[in-house]
This record gives structure tokens, C-alpha cells and sequence, in this order.
């Protein structure tokens, strides 16, 4: 660096840096939400003999018949499937993956660890309805680890394609910041807003967090690892990676930010899979499903909707005082249906998520072998991720995810199984190498293809991350709001922060309190 | 695609038995624990109640199309002539689903589909009609003057498919995602025939002059 950076470029590089995060810490520590992981704040009045007709089994829908039922509502579930839950899905041993074109079944060895969660997979410690409905349905939860230095990074562009244990190259990344954030605080002549005293301080945090140098240089740091010993002899060293070597890869932007917001710790699973959530709902619940009930007409009536749907062969009707419809929005507009054109309009309107994953049994537990337990390794190809189980530790095998595409998953899903396969065999070889033979009883789940889903979390913005349009606003309060009093959209679809749980149960706990409010103002 | 008269009590009357792929797919499973009854009938998660079409996921309608010519799709995706364009998005998704049908469950389909309640389809868009009949002259010789469709000549009814699918196609044809496979003759016909339309106005036009018969 030649010339020092002035105070303007410092403070605008911090709040680059720190900004966004910080206001959203700030936000949550407002004291706005409940004490402590609570199930809901609903306070429903008594249902005096209504009825509720759901629509799809997902989470969303069991909430509405768990909490309608508590209070008396006469509720009925109508799932096209043959199992509940949507995108809360595990699969295990004999799990049918009802992909159209791509049916498949598990054939993971018959034992509690070996299972791999399809969709929905982490549930943050401050997402407390997720965890109040745990508390209150008895699913036993434990911590699920998601970021793990211990993991690896690979590119291909990076160090020749060597993987880099994660700590490597986070410490030496944080090493060469700081050194940057150092000289930026003493070659610039930093009066006002710092006095002496906080300006000490900071430049304190900043040469502990990249582990400065009395120089405050970058020389490497034992953060990073020992290259031998550091027990009973005196530690050697890592050798430091350059950081334009570090720079050769993108992965950074991620791993960078892998242990902050809703990814940052802690975060849990239910033990034995995040289905335990679904179990949980269907022992309150179970006998209010029919299965295998494809929904074919939603008719809202000023009276009640009136909802047919096939099942074994014949269409049936049933008709009640409300509505709740948890079915993806992309499904229902294929429905014959009496809804207003606006209506119709929002809901072709949100876009349908493309997420895909995929996992392997793993013969072996190879990855304890490098001292890794649980976590993320990070690759710069298709596949992404490989996920390290925390179930099972030290038994024998584990399921691995084997690639996960978080955003636009059409490049493995428009492939065979066969090619899906041959695919993360390939990638994860240039991280495991051996990886091929340490593999077994591949599964892929194709959400885009998913039989009675088709699709994954739904977006509305047309720019990724972006800020909603007035346009993505109105037609978002159109669809939260019931059509005609009576039919309420629900799930992480209608949320402003879908393929969360807690979105999806918040979302159903919105429309139990608009109908609530409702009803208690209507005259006797 | 003449809309069908018949009522929608009709609907599904016939029981049918699927036994003899029910046999030879499990064969295949492991197995499992989780043996689901397995049929090939999926059709309506993507193409909507009685096959009425689906913008949402970009299906078209089924009901009321003419036997021979869902036959000769659903077979010209089994044999990847159509739906293996990496670009035709839509023929992707159907493709692999086509690729698991037997004789057998194509007959099946098509016997179900005959079943299905038609009803007309909503108009979605517009355009300059008088301009559209002029391009649609040279459509009318093989689809005919009403979009009733032509067996003798392959061409399928237009007339009560769904607008927004018929957009998607012309634009395939156009930009060779469809109809350009050495075995896929029809659509080869079809392409050379796309060549007259220049952009999405013209595309347009015709599509409502279709609407409008």
C-alpha cells in the first residue's frame, strides 16, 4: 500500500464491513420477541363448532390444525401425498423420493444415524417458534454444527486445486485485513469520532482478530494449526499462504460470512432427523389427514369454501367454514379455482425455488480421520458443499451431503441420476481423494421436481437479495390477506424470509390471528 | 382441440388396475420399508386439475388433445427427440418422466386423458387480430381454418390449447430448441413453417388471432 487511506475510505470500508450485520444484531436486542422459545402467542377464541379446511400437509398446515384443534375447530387436512411435512423431509432407510422421472428409494442401512435431512436442515437458536413447538411436542433437539474450521476449501484456481483446511485460510485471510485495517488506523490521522482511547482499543481487536505481529504485520499464526507437535514439544508453525494465492478463489465471500446471522451459532436438529418435527405434529394431529388427496377445485364461497379432490379414483367434496392452503402457490394456480383475476396474478407471480441436494452413505467415517466432526467443506464446483454428519460420531458409517445447490439448482437437476452421481463422485474426489470407493447409496432430491411440490423455497423479488418493489409489496398483502375472509394462503411462501421454519410457522400463526381478530369483531 | 361436450360427472368412471407395471417397477425397488402403490400417473401435479394446463409451472393443457397426437409426444420424449434441447426448459422437465412410460402406461395415459373434463382456456393474450389472420394463413393449411387440427397431415388442434404454451413453442421452434431433432419430421415441418414470423409481435398476433376462433 502506498499511500495511507483517509478516514472517509476507513469509516466507509467499516461500515462495508460491519454495518449491515451490526444493525441486525442491534435489531434482535431490542426485546420485541417473547422471553423464551415459546410455541406461539396465540390466544384463539373458542371455534363454537367451525371448520377448517387445510390444504397440504406441510408445516404450515399442521400448525393450523394443531392450534385450531387445541380450541375446538373441527379441522381437516387434504395432503395429495403419501406422507406429510412438504420440504421438511428426511431421508432414510426405505424413504420413497418421489422425483417425476426419478423415483428413488433409500437404501441408506437401516440404523438412527444414517439419515440425511432433504430440506429444510438447521434451525437457528433465535428461530423460537421453530424451537417452542419442539419444546412443546416433545422432539428432542441437539446442536447442529454448520461452520468447522476444521473442513476444507477447494478451487481449482486456488494453490493448484490443493484443498486448504478452512482455518488456514479464514486465519491467514483475517491476518492480511487486519494488517490492512492496522495501517489504515495508523497512518491516518484519526481524530474525531475516536478519541486516543477507543482508537487503542480498536487497534487492539484488530490485531487480535488477524493475530498481528508487534509490527503489526501478518507473519502466520498458530490459529491456523500446527504443522507438527504443540503438545508435548514446542509447536511448529503452519507455513503462511500468500494472499494473492488466497485471493485466486471467490469461496472467501462465503466462508467469510458462514458463521454469521442465521447460520452463525447456535444452531440445532432434532435428534434422528428434522422429520421428528412432523412426528411431533402428527401425534396431535395424525388422524386429521387424508393422504393421497389431491386437491382439483377450491370454490370461495361467502358462507365457506368449497374444495373437491380426487383420491382413489373418484372426486369427493367437502366444504368448510374456512380455508387454510399451504399447497405451493405454482400448484394452485393449476387448480380449478373462483378467484379473482389479482389474486390469480400474485400468486403466478412468486417464483419457485430451484434448491437441490444430494448425499451419500459413507462406508467409513473417513472425515473424523481428519479431525473433522460435523460441518461444511467449501468447493468451487457444481456440488458446492459436502456436509459432515454430527449424528453417529465414532460409529461406523455416516451420510454425507454430497452437494447442495442453495440457489438455482437446474445444472444437476436437468441431469440423469447417473450423471447427478457421476457428478459429486468427481467433485468430491478433488477434496477426499479415494472419495469414489468411501461412497455408497447415493440419493438426490431435485426439489424443482419433487412429485406434488415442484419446487423449493419461492422467491418474489426478481433481484437476488434485493429490496422488495412496491409491486412485489402490494401483491404480497393481497395474498396474506383471505380472499373473500375465508381463504388464507399460508407457509414460508407467504413470508418476507422464506425456507425458514420459522417463517413458515410464523407465517401460519399470522393468519390464525387475522382470522382471529375477525372473528371477534363480528356482531354476535 | 374441439372442447368436449361431455360433463365432468363422467370423470374418472373407469376403475383401473396397474398391476402389471406395479410388478415390474417394484422388482426394481430394494426392498424398503416405504413401498408406496406406483403408477406413472403424474400428469396432473404439473398439467392441473383434469389436465386443464398450468401457467405456474408452464404446462399446457391435456384435456380434450387428440389421442394420436399425445401418443406421438409422449413418445418422441421417451425416444429424446423432443425435450433434450438444454434450452427448452419445459421439455426438460418432461422429458425423463416420458423416458420411464411403457407401451403400456402411454395407452393408460392417453385412455385417461379422454376422460378428462374440458373446459375453455383462459385468453391471457393479446394482439393485432387482422394482422394475426394474415399470418395465420399459412398455419390454416395444415392446422385448418378453425384450428380444429388435421390428422391426416399431423397437425395437432390449436384452437383451446393454452396461449402461453403456444408462445413458448413458436419461440422454440423459432430458436431451435424444438423440431430440430433428424427424427422429429413434424416438427421439422413446423420449424420451416416458424420462419414467416419475425419476433414477438408477430408472434403475438397470431396466438390471439387463435384466441379469437
Amino acid at each position: 500500500m502506498t499511500r495511507p487511506v483517509s478516514r472517509r475510505e476507513f469509516l466507509n470500508l467499516l461500515a462495508a464491513a460491519g454495518g449491515a450485520g451490526a444493525a441486525v444484531k442491534a435489531g434482535s436486542a431490542l426485546g420485541l420477541l417473547p422471553d423464551s422459545a415459546s410455541a406461539s402467542t396465540l390466544d384463539l377464541t373458542a371455534g363454537n363448532g367451525r371448520s377448517a379446511i387445510i390444504l397440504g400437509g406441510g408445516l404450515s398446515g399442521l400448525t393450523v390444525a394443531y392450534e385450531l384443534g387445541k380450541v375446538g375447530w373441527d379441522c381437516t387436512i387434504l395432503e395429495a401425498s403419501h406422507r406429510c411435512g412438504g420440504r421438511i423431509f428426511t431421508v432414510r432407510h426405505g424413504t420413497l423420493i418421489d422425483e417425476i422421472g426419478n423415483r428413488q428409494y433409500c437404501e441408506f442401512d437401516d440404523e438412527p444415524h444414517l439419515y440425511f435431512n432433504a430440506g429444510a436442515a438447521r434451525i437457528p437458536s433465535t428461530h423460537r417458534t421453530v424451537l417452542g413447538y419442539c419444546k412443546e411436542l416433545d422432539v428432542e433437539l441437539e446442536v447442529f454444527v454448520n461452520e468447522n474450521k476444521t473442513c476444507w476449501v477447494q478451487d481449482n484456481a486456488m494453490l493448484g486445486g490443493r484443498p486448504v483446511r478452512n482455518v488456514e485460510y479464514t486465519t491467514h485471510m483475517r491476518g492480511f485485513m487486519a494488517e490492512l485495517m492496522a495501517k489504515a488506523m495508523t497512518e491516518t490521522e484519526m481524530d474525531a469520532p475516536f478519541t486516543d482511547g477507543e482508537a487503542e482499543t480498536l487497534l487492539g481487536m484488530i490485531r487480535r482478530f488477524g493475530d498481528l505481529n508487534e509490527d503489526d504485520v501478518y507473519r502466520g499464526s498458530f490459529n491456523a494449526g500446527y504443522a507438527s507437535d504443540g503438545f508435548i514439544e514446542h509447536g511448529v508453525q503452519k507455513d503462511i499462504i500468500a494472499f494473492r494465492d488466497l485471493l485466486k478463489t471467490r469461496l472467501g465471500m462465503g466462508l467469510m460470512g458462514a458463521n454469521e446471522g442465521e447460520t452463525g451459532p447456535i444452531l440445532m436438529q432434532p435428534r434422528g432427523g428434522m422429520d421428528r418435527i412432523i412426528d411431533g405434529f402428527l401425534r396431535q394431529v395424525g388422524d386429521r389427514v387424508n393422504y393421497r388427496a389431491m386437491v382439483a377445485s377450491i370454490q370461495v364461497r361467502d358462507d365457506g369454501v368449497e374444495v373437491a379432490y380426487d383420491q382413489d379414483g373418484s372426486r369427493r367434496q367437502v366444504r368448510a367454514d374456512y380455508c387454510f392452503n399451504c399447497i405451493p402457490s405454482h400448484l394452485v394456480t393449476g387448480f380449478e379455482h373462483n378467484f379473482p383475476a389479482d389474486y390469480v396474478r400474485s400468486l403466478k407471480y412468486i417464483r419457485r425455488g430451484e434448491a437441490y441436494k444430494a448425499a451419500f452413505q459413507a462406508k467409513e467415517r473417513f472425515w473424523e480421520k481428519q479431525d473433522i466432526y460435523g460441518g461444511i467443506t467449501w468447493m468451487n464446483n457444481p456440488s458446492r458443499q459436502i456436509w459432515y454428519p454430527v449424528a453417529g460420531i465414532h460409529k461406523r458409517k455416516g451420510v454425507i451431503l454430497a452437494g447442495y445447490d442453495f440457489s438455482g439448482g437446474m445444472y444437476h437437476t436437468r441431469m440423469t441420476q447417473e450423471q447427478r452421481i457421476e457428478a459429486h463422485l468427481t467433485d468430491g474426489e478433488k477434496v477426499h481423494p479415494g472419495y469414489r470407493n468411501l461412497v455408497e447409496k447415493p440419493v438426490t432430491v431435485a426439489w424443482h421436481r419433487m412429485n406434488h411440490m415442484l419446487g423449493c423455497a419461492g422467491y418474489w423479488t426478481r433481484i437476488l437479495d434485493g429490496a422488495w418493489s412496491a409491486e412485489d409489496e402490494a401483491m404480497f398483502r393481497l395474498l396474506q390477506a383471505p380472499l373473500n375472509g375465508r381463504h388464507y394462503m399460508i407457509g414460508d411462501q407467504i413470508s418476507k424470509h422464506a425456507a425458514w421454519m420459522e417463517s413458515t410457522l410464523q407465517s401460519a400463526q399470522w393468519a390464525m390471528n387475522d382470522l382471529d381478530r375477525r372473528l371477534r369483531d363480528m356482531p354476535a | 382441440m374441439n372442447p368436449r361436450a361431455e360433463a365432468s360427472d363422467r370423470l374418472m368412471k373407469r376403475t383401473w388396475i396397474l398391476t402389471t407395471f406395479l410388478i415390474s417397477i417394484a422388482a426394481g425397488a430394494v426392498a424398503a420399508a416405504e413401498q408406496e402403490p406406483l403408477d406413472d400417473r403424474y400428469c396432473v401435479t404439473c398439467h392441473g386439475t383434469d389436465g386443464r394446463g398450468n401457467e405456474g409451472v408452464q404446462a399446457p393443457r391435456l384435456a380434450g388433445m387428440e389421442p394420436w397426437y399425445l401418443r406421438r409426444q409422449l413418445e418422441n420424449y421417451r425416444a429424446g427427440i423432443r425435450g433434450a434441447h438444454p434450452d427448452d426448459i419445459e421439455g426438460l422437465a418432461m422429458q425423463p418422466m416420458a423416458a420411464k412410460l411403457t407401451d403400456e402406461s402411454i395407452q393408460d395415459i392417453i385412455e385417461w386423458i379422454g376422460n378428462w373434463n374440458y373446459v375453455p382456456a383462459e385468453d391471457t393474450i393479446s394482439g393485432d387480430l387482422e394482422a394475426g389472420r394474415a399470418l395465420y394463413q399459412s398455419c390454416a393449411t395444415c392446422h385448418g381454418a378453425d384450428a380444429e387440427g388435421n390428422e391426416a397431415l399431423g397437425a395437432p388442434a390449436l384452437a383451446g390449447q393454452n396461449d402461453w404454451y403456444m408462445v413458448t413453442q413458436l419461440r422454440n421452434f423459432l430458436a431451435g430448441y424444438r423440431g430440430v431433432h433428424p427424427q422429429d419430421v413434424y416438427g421439422a415441418q413446423m420449424r420451416v413453417m416458424t420462419t414467416s414470423l419475425s419476433g414477438e409481435n408477430d408472434i403475438n398476433d397470431v396466438i390471439a388471432y387463435i384466441n379469437s376462433l
